[in-house]
């Protein structure tokens, strides 16, 4: 019995020209679950950067759907992604975010296991009178079925029957290599985890990334107060990258940007910003022309919201933020932030980078409480009955193409889809690539 | 005077807390110095907080008063719709201890307990921490020249303003 049929919950028809989403996908419980264990746990899932566990023994937590994990690198240096429970009685093993540890001992009965997993002593085992069937079990840490790294991100599935890593990356593998390659040593995270959640369903954090329709409408207080700024020039306030681009000024002429989506669920948007001192980046864009040309140079400054499905986003906008999605139930959603920075930047470039962060990413700064508060709305108003069929999926159904465009050709990528837009167009159709490679994992509990 | 008694640095705190309370911005503003610094530090893993805010990332990093004026006119635009309803917040300062830090400047080492009801979804949260205050004398009166706000709890339900802490 499936208690959900696709078509009630997504009205895809390109021929008639509709993408519709239901509501139930933003408030019913009961597909929530099933989402958890199809979605998150039942396929490709971001679950850290290699340089978090850089050193042999070092290691780091987190989650994998709902299941904890622990991703450790071994004395050798090999990184491995394990189920972060003792296999005796189910006790989690690691308590804390981060650390280093050849040996991990099970605060509740010592059962004893190495950084690479394997179990090293069951305590009093000789003595312990087990019968023969319990040495046939494996007393290892669980592996997670599939761990894969592409330059330093690192993505596990629960599910073995997945494709590969490259493939489920796809083109957007071209996007990881913009932020990766602005530095010769890749990237890493500023030290510092924000944390916040908000009431409402893990798919508002997954659109807004990438709805560039909201920005003017959402964020006029704080628009304000770059216009002031830039304006009156003070020194004690950070400048903005945003303030000086003009990708998203209504007057603004020709084309500003766009959006692409790739297949397996990923979208990007994009708007153009100029080679200019209000990146960090600036300090090194002669070195990033040469090394990659120009054209890639150029793309390492335009603004990008990046999102892998279902749970990495990564945002090149104010400042350059790495965020993790994490679902919490059907109205409430974690999300795990960092600053992510060029390896090797100066140390003026990488304050900046910091300034620039704070003031628009973080839950206490003057852009993003107004997002959140935004989603929190819409999970209050997706209790309507009447009209099941959600309107936000529909701009720029009109623009979308087939494959890439002259922007996508300049750095070799070649999206499922592409919108080529003014400032105004604003698309909204990229988001159906979210909500088919959502259909695609949900397959088989889907009527 | 050059020195505060710690019953003194209390009444200045319990003064520049009722402000936020009130939600009564000009008069808090005007305890801080043009140049001073407003820092609530994030946690860099479970037990160490982020100790560089040049290397490291903060909650909240301000060198200069202006940027709590724009802070404020945020608050106050009518164009963010965090800000729309307003949240109702009391503070509780309470362990306040001095120490003369010399020229003229007083440290203030306190705890603070704040609670925000958030009229818009009908929930309460509590933040509470350390408040690390440098006050300096200005033309006879006490001003703030440094606040640093160690947040204990720092999962942040949605959104913090600098009223709520």
């Amino acid at each position: 019995m499936k208690p959900f049929a696709l078509r009630d919950l997504v009205d895809d028809r390109p021929q008639d020209g509709v993408f519709r989403v239901n509501r139930a996908l933003f408030r019913d419980q009961a597909l929530f679950d099933l989402e958890m264990k199809h979605v998150f746990e039942g396929g490709w899932v971001f679950v850290g950067l290699a340089t978090q566990a850089e050193n042999p023994h070092d290691y780091f937590t987190n989650f994998l759907g709902r299941v904890p994990i622990i991703i450790q690198r071994d004395g050798e240096g090999t990184l491995r992604c394990f189920v972060n429970a003792c296999p005796h009685k189910g006790v989690r093993l690691l308590q804390k975010l981060c650390g280093n540890a050849r040996r991990h001992v099970c605060p509740y009965h010592s059962w004893t296991f190495d950084s690479a997993g394997a179990n090293k002593n069951i305590k009093w085992q000789k003595a312990g009178r087990y019968a023969p069937g319990f040495d046939e079990e494996n007393h290892d840490l669980a592996t997670v079925a599939k761990f894969g790294e592409y330059r330093g991100f690192l993505f596990a599935s629960l599910n073995a029957d997945v494709p590969s890593l490259e493939e489920h990356l796809g083109e957007t593998r071209k996007l990881i290599d913009l932020i990766v390659d602005k530095s010769p040593d890749g990237v890493e995270l500023v030290p510092g985890r924000v944390v916040f959640t908000y009431a409402a369903n893990w798919k508002m954090q997954l659109e807004n990334c990438s709805d560039q329709y909201h920005f003017t409408s959402t964020h006029p207080s704080y628009i304000r107060i770059l216009d002031q700024r830039a304006k009156e020039q003070v020194n004690e306030v950070v400048q903005s990258s945003i303030g000086a681009a003009d990708f998203w000024q209504e007057d603004a002429s020709g084309v500003t940007g766009g959006t692409m989506s790739f297949d397996h669920g990923h979208v990007l948007n994009w708007g153009i910003m100029p080679v200019s001192s209000a990146l960090p980046e600036f300090e090194r864009a002669e070195q990033l022309a040469q090394l990659h040309g120009v054209a890639k140079r150029n793309w390492m400054f335009n603004m990008r919201n990046l999102t892998i499905f279902p749970n990495l986003q990564l945002a090149e906008n104010a400042s350059s933020q790495m965020r993790v999605i994490r679902p919490i139930a059907a109205g409430m959603t974690e999300m795990q932030t960092w600053c992510i920075a060029p390896r090797g930047e100066s140390a003026q470039a990488r304050s900046f980078r910091i300034r620039q962060y704070e003031d628009f990413f973080n839950p206490t700064g003057m852009a993003t409480p107004d997002d959140t508060v935004c989603y929190e709305e819409a999970q209050i108003g997706m209790a309507e009955q009447d009209r099941p069929w959600l309107q936000g999926h529909a701009r720029g159904l009109g623009a979308s193409i087939e494959g890439g465009n002259d922007w996508s050709d300049m750095i070799g990528m070649k999206p499922a889809r592409s919108v080529l837009s003014d400032a105004q167009l604003c698309d909204e159709s990229l988001f159906g690539s979210y909500y088919r490679a959502w259909a695609q994992r949900m397959a088989g509990v889907l009527s | 005077m050059t020195s505060l008694t710690s019953a003194d640095a209390a009444t200045f705190l319990a003064r520049e807390a009722l402000h936020l309370d009130r939600l009564d911005f000009d008069p808090w503003l005007a305890l801080y110095t043009p140049d001073c610094l407003f820092w609530m530090p994030a946690w860099r893993d479970d037990g160490t907080q982020t100790e560089d805010p040049d290397r490291e990332l903060s909650l909240i990093f301000y060198r200069g008063r202006r940027n709590l004026e724009d802070r404020v006119q945020r608050i106050r635009s009518g164009f963010s719709v965090a800000s729309a309803v307003m949240p109702r917040v009391a503070h509780m300062i309470g362990n306040v201890v001095t120490q003369d830090a010399g020229e003229g400047t007083v440290r203030v080492d306190s705890s603070f307990l704040t609670n925000v009801h958030d009229v818009r979804t009908n929930k309460s949260h509590a933040y509470f921490g350390r408040y690390e205050h440098e006050l300096v004398l200005v033309d006879g009166e006490w001003k703030i020249a440094s606040k640093i706000i160690r947040l204990m709890n720092d999962v942040v339900p949605t959104m913090l303003d600098v009223y709520g802490v």
